[in-house]
């Protein structure tokens, strides 16, 4: 067989007797052996070739070394038939171990108390987090109470500078005999024209969404449209703007479709007031 | 015969003994084996003292693992050369042994081995030391690299500056020199 005798010449079998082979080789090697019995009959040459010049260059080794060896393998030998061969296994390996596994260890044990300070930091991280959010949102409340107070006050001062300047001339609308009730005061400052209602001071029945209450000035007589306005929410305060006039003797308000009407209505007057 | 070497068996008793686990097999082991696997084991541990260890290690290993040989795949001694070999490199490679740096040059190794030990020259085997000094100066280092010493083939072919190729002829052509004169 042509591919024998090649495979016999590649030099392999005596790689694989010298140990020098891959794992899968060394399973090809063993199959073909199988196959071929010439290879097997190679095989054996080779190493009985490689046990010769094994003894040629053969050491005695030293007559007290043979008392140990066998000592060794006899004591192993008693406790074979004493114990299991796997428990008699393991003890020797773990006799031979021992000097690696303590440093293992070290690196263990450093590993750990690493990842625990890092697990401690990451927690306490989180904590501080959530607080400082906490903060945060608490700050920006706040804030925006402090707006809102700062811009309370300056409307109250607005407010209060309307009765304290003396261009204002201040004037309370009365209820009518129909509208005991209504009450409301507005101020008109005779130099910059501009009529202010005081919302706090409003005391009108609620409007529905068909009607709003139309503001007159009293000019020589006669109406003059000054804007509408809703009856405002119970405590609101604030000031409203209304149109402003020159000159007027008195004020008026009635109710008037939204929007507001061209003339008033003079049966749905509820509040009035005079110089 | 020295009288070290009384208890002797063929190799298919001894391989039957051994995996019977009799106590005359551990005897007729060191007795067959020890002077030939110490010989290799000597050639790469130049410390007497290591490679009495390993020594003994090995015929530890040897016993423990027995069941792990099987006739079917090879001699008994080509599978024990290979644990005594094994164990030997382990032991140099070890961190311990390199901290001694007692080893010797290789290339000078087996020469010098052989100078300082009194290498065992059995009757049987007059005459072919003669033989072994007529094998090629380049096929013997390559042999005494492999198997003494636990290269690879690539391994050697870097060490000694040589082709794969030519490595694994003169592997071949070394072996079969070997061959026809133990045929004789």
């Amino acid at each position: 067989m042509e591919n024998v005798k090649a495979y016999i010449e590649s030099g392999i079998l005596e790689l694989y007797v010298l140990g020098d082979i891959s794992a899968e080789e060394k399973l090809q090697v063993e199959d073909m052996a199988q196959k071929y019995p010439e290879i097997r009959a190679e095989i054996t040459e080779i190493e009985k070739s490689m046990e010769f010049y094994a003894e040629e260059h053969a050491i005695e080794p030293p007559a007290d070394l043979r008392q140990r060896v066998l000592g060794s393998l006899l004591v192993n030998l008693g406790d074979d038939n004493t114990f299991t061969k796997a428990v008699t296994h393991q003890d020797d390996d773990h006799i031979k171990r021992l000097p690696g596994t303590r440093v293992n260890n070290f690196y263990k044990y450093a590993f750990a108390a690493c990842l625990t300070l890092l697990l401690i930091s990451v927690y306490g991280l989180v904590n501080i987090y959530s607080k400082l959010q906490d903060s945060n949102t608490q700050l920006t409340a706040m804030q925006t109470d402090k707006i809102r107070i700062a811009n309370q006050v300056n409307l109250m001062d607005s407010q209060l500078d309307m009765y304290r300047d003396t261009t204002y001339k201040v004037l309370r609308l009365k209820g009518l005999p129909k509208t005991p009730s209504a009450a409301m005061i507005l101020a008109w400052n005779s130099v910059s024209k501009k009529v202010m209602v005081d919302v706090q001071s409003v005391k009108l029945p609620k409007n529905d969404k068909q009607h709003q209450y139309q503001l007159w000035a009293l000019v020589n007589g006669k109406p003059v449209d000054m804007g509408v306005f809703d009856a405002p929410e119970a405590d609101t305060a604030g000031i409203k703007e209304m149109k402003a006039i020159a000159s007027a003797q008195g004020f008026a308000v009635t109710l008037e479709p939204t929007g507001g009407s061209i003339n008033p209505t003079m049966d749905q007057m509820v509040v009035i007031g005079q110089f | 015969m020295t009288p070290k070497r009384k208890i002797s068996l063929s190799e298919e008793e001894l391989v039957l003994a051994l995996r019977n686990r009799e106590k005359i097999a551990v005897e007729a082991l060191y007795n067959m084996y020890s002077a030939s696997l110490f010989g290799v084991i000597s050639r790469i541990i130049t410390d007497e003292a290591i490679a009495e260890d390993v020594l003994q290690e090995t015929f530890v290993k040897i016993w423990h693992s027995f069941s792990g040989y099987s006739s079917e795949k090879g001699r008994l001694f080509t599978w024990m050369v290979n644990i005594a070999r094994n164990l030997a490199i382990d032991k140099v490679r070890s961190k311990d042994f390199k901290n001694q740096s007692k080893n010797h040059e290789l290339e000078n190794n087996v020469t010098f081995i052989d100078e300082q030990k009194n290498t065992v020259y059995k009757p049987e085997l007059l005459g072919i030391r003669d033989l072994v000094s007529t094998l090629k100066p380049e096929q013997r280092s390559i042999l005494d690299l492999v198997y003494f010493k636990g290269y690879t083939h690539v391994e050697a072919a870097d060490e000694l500056g040589v082709p794969l190729g030519t490595i694994k002829t003169r592997l071949r052509m070394g072996i079969l020199q070997l061959r026809k004169h133990f045929n004789e």
